[in-house]
């Protein structure tokens, strides 16, 4: 069943006094349980097609529909109530908030939804942060970590909420193959036992090859939509 | 709230300097308006006890048409016929202490070689002390018993005319039926006060010296009180002003004047100072409010990242301001405690033992009364705590428009912003 569905989606940016159209009339419908990569050259509306699924920006035209509700008309508050609840993200360059801790960035969703209690966000997020494999490591400070932790701690951020998708731009761009590796297999781990939807924008090859659906975006329109 | 404020309080944390600048600009501003305003109170005080303790006295009573003429210091308008009644009716009120009888006139003061213009006063040598203050700023002594020929001048006076304690002096003065008299006084002391005019033309003698002297027969031209002080001065204000209202009421022949009445003009030169203190304070907190913004917003700029991030959570526009408003509203609360503790501290040594103001800018002679010896300062906790507060508010405003630009930043833009 389609959790997310994208109809005729049009996206129209004013470059100056030039109109410049990343996306031009993209149609896909994205299952719950999907590990979903978005590839295609710099340029071709990766990013702008991950922004409006993320409820980050609003299309020109069309229509956007997650659990066949209608997202068009949405008030920015709206919008952050969405995300709030729906969605989670995970950032080519990790952006953790450099003040907090591991365990208080993991908790920062939970804080934001307000829905739990201090006791139960802490032992969500330490769950989550030991499911990435960073135990321990729960009171150290960003800076404290190399750059495949740092990308663990966004993926758990990421996750701790049980998101319905997780939306991820380049989330293996900074990193050696080795690490990237590492996140790959976590993504597809959580993917496998929570059925959590992850749709990722990628250059990479290696992740290219774990995707099970492959959408390739040209000039901002689906190029090929392959299932493996 | 909690990891909003937790954000915030580390975020200041983690830009230790700057926060330290506007947290000291605030502490400077608070600094400055505590010691402003304690001395300027000092002085107030200072300025305000100088004229009842020289000049004025709390209450002044004359006759109504000695007020009349009061400029030429008639002889002829005493208060003598009331004097009885009125001096019960003050025993009776527990709130006055003292009361003093004075007679003014004009008169000359000569050393054979130059003749100067005097403004004499004839006082009770023991009861004047209980009034005014004028036996603390003696030099040489006061009055003895036998004080027939003795005379009190002041310094400068004296300085004028090359005398000084011990040397004999001529005064000529028209007596009470309008001749002309003139006699020698040896000076038992000079006067330098705080009041300008007693130091450059006051002279001081005895009503047994003016009897003889003016053929005075004892006529008193006012009647000086002196009311238990209250260390606020606008109650002290208020009860005088109710005493002078009885007063008034009950002898209706005479003119009861305060010392708000009397020195309107210095009390206004008093008005004057508040204000131009007021203005320098605003100056301060201006700059404090500039560098609360900037601090604020240089904050935001540089977090833009942080602030997507967080949108992108879900975290609300509004939270978002909180966050960055709180960061101004603790570096505030930051500098006004320091500001407070460093201003409180300079303020006991003001109290305490107050600024030597011969020593700061030499011979004090002034056009109005002024201040001599120290100047001591006030503690004046509304005016402080009003400082706090205005410390803390002054980096709430300045942190809100910045704040709320964070919020109103497009979470797209931001995410891209390096």
């Amino acid at each position: 069943m389609a959790i997310l569905d994208l109809n005729n989606i049009r996206k129209e940016y004013l470059k100056g006094d030039k109109k410049v159209e990343a996306l031009r009339g993209v149609t896909v419908s994205i299952d719950k349980g999907e590990f979903l990569s978005i590839v295609g050259p710099s340029g071709s509306g990766k990013s702008t097609l991950l922004n409006i699924v993320g409820c980050l920006d609003t299309p020109t035209s069309g229509s956007v529909l997650y659990n066949g509700r209608e997202l068009g008309g949405l008030t920015e508050q709206q919008l952050s109530d969405y995300r709030r609840d729906n969605i989670a993200f995970i950032f080519q360059s990790y952006n953790l908030i450099p003040v907090l801790t591991v365990q208080e960035n993991v908790e920062l969703p939970l804080v934001i939804e307000r829905k739990y209690s201090r006791p139960d966000m802490a032992q969500k997020a330490l769950a989550v942060i030991e499911s990435v494999g960073l135990g321990g490591m729960a009171d150290r400070l960003p800076r404290e970590l190399s750059g495949g932790q740092e990308q663990r701690v966004a993926i758990a951020r990421a996750l701790v909420k049980d998101p319905l998708v997780v939306l991820a731009d380049e989330p293996t761009a900074n990193l050696d193959s080795k690490t990237a590796e590492d996140i790959i297999s976590i993504m597809q781990r959580m993917n496998t036992e929570r059925q959590t939807t992850f749709v990722f924008s990628t250059h990479d090859k290696r992740m290219e090859q774990h995707a099970r659906r492959i959408v390739t975006l040209k000039d901002g329109a689906i190029d090929k939509d392959e299932r493996r | 709230m909690g990891t909003i404020l937790t954000i915030a309080l580390r975020n200041i944390g983690r830009h230790k300097r700057r926060t330290i600048l506007s947290a000291v600009t605030i502490a400077a501003g608070l600094v400055v308006f505590i010691l402003m305003d304690s001395t300027l109170s000092g002085i107030d005080r200072m300025s305000i006890d100088n004229m009842i303790n020289l000049t004025t006295g709390v209450l002044k009573i004359q006759t109504v048409q000695y007020e009349k003429e009061k400029n030429t210091f008639p002889l002829t308008y005493g208060i003598n016929g009331s004097l009885a009644g009125l001096e019960a009716a003050l025993g009776r009120d527990k709130r006055v202490t003292h009361a003093t009888r004075r007679t003014q006139f004009l008169g000359q003061l000569s050393n054979y070689e130059e003749t100067v213009p005097v403004v004499a006063t004839v006082i009770d040598p023991a009861a004047d002390t209980l009034v005014f203050g004028l036996k603390q700023y003696i030099t040489g002594s006061y009055f003895g018993a036998d004080n027939t020929r003795e005379i009190l001048v002041g310094r400068q006076l004296a300085q004028d005319l090359g005398v000084g304690v011990g040397d004999n002096i001529t005064l000529y003065a028209l007596t009470k039926y309008d001749s002309r008299n003139a006699d020698q006084f040896r000076i038992a002391g000079l006067l330098n006060t705080a009041d300008p005019t007693i130091n450059h033309s006051g002279v001081f003698i005895t009503f047994a010296a003016a009897n003889d002297f003016l053929d005075l027969e004892n006529s008193v031209s006012e009647l000086d009180v002196s009311v238990k002080r209250n260390s606020n001065l606008a109650v002290f204000s208020r009860e005088v002003k109710n005493i002078q209202a009885v007063l008034q009421k009950d002898f209706p022949a005479l003119r009861v004047n305060t010392f708000l009445d009397i020195g309107a003009g210095v009390l206004e030169i008093t008005r004057a100072k508040r204000v131009s203190g007021t203005v320098f304070m605003a100056i301060i907190l201006i700059i404090a409010v500039v560098g609360i913004f900037n601090t604020v917003f240089m904050s935001v700029y540089e977090r833009i990242r942080e602030i997507g991030v967080l949108r992108a959570h879900g975290m609300k526009p509004r939270d978002i301001t909180i966050m960055f408003v709180l960061e101004g509203i603790i570096t505030g609360l930051l500098g006004s405690a320091i500001g407070l503790a460093a201003g409180s501290l300079v303020n006991v040594y003001l109290v305490t033992t107050g600024i030597p103001m011969e020593k700061v800018v030499g011979s004090i002679a002034t056009a109005s009364y002024g201040i001599s010896g120290s100047i001591y300062g006030e503690w004046n906790l509304p005016a402080m705590a009003l400082a706090f507060c205005l410390g803390i508010f002054v980096a709430t405003v300045a942190g809100i428009i910045p704040a709320r630009r964070a919020g109103e930043i497009q979470v797209t833009q931001a995410l891209r912003f390096v």
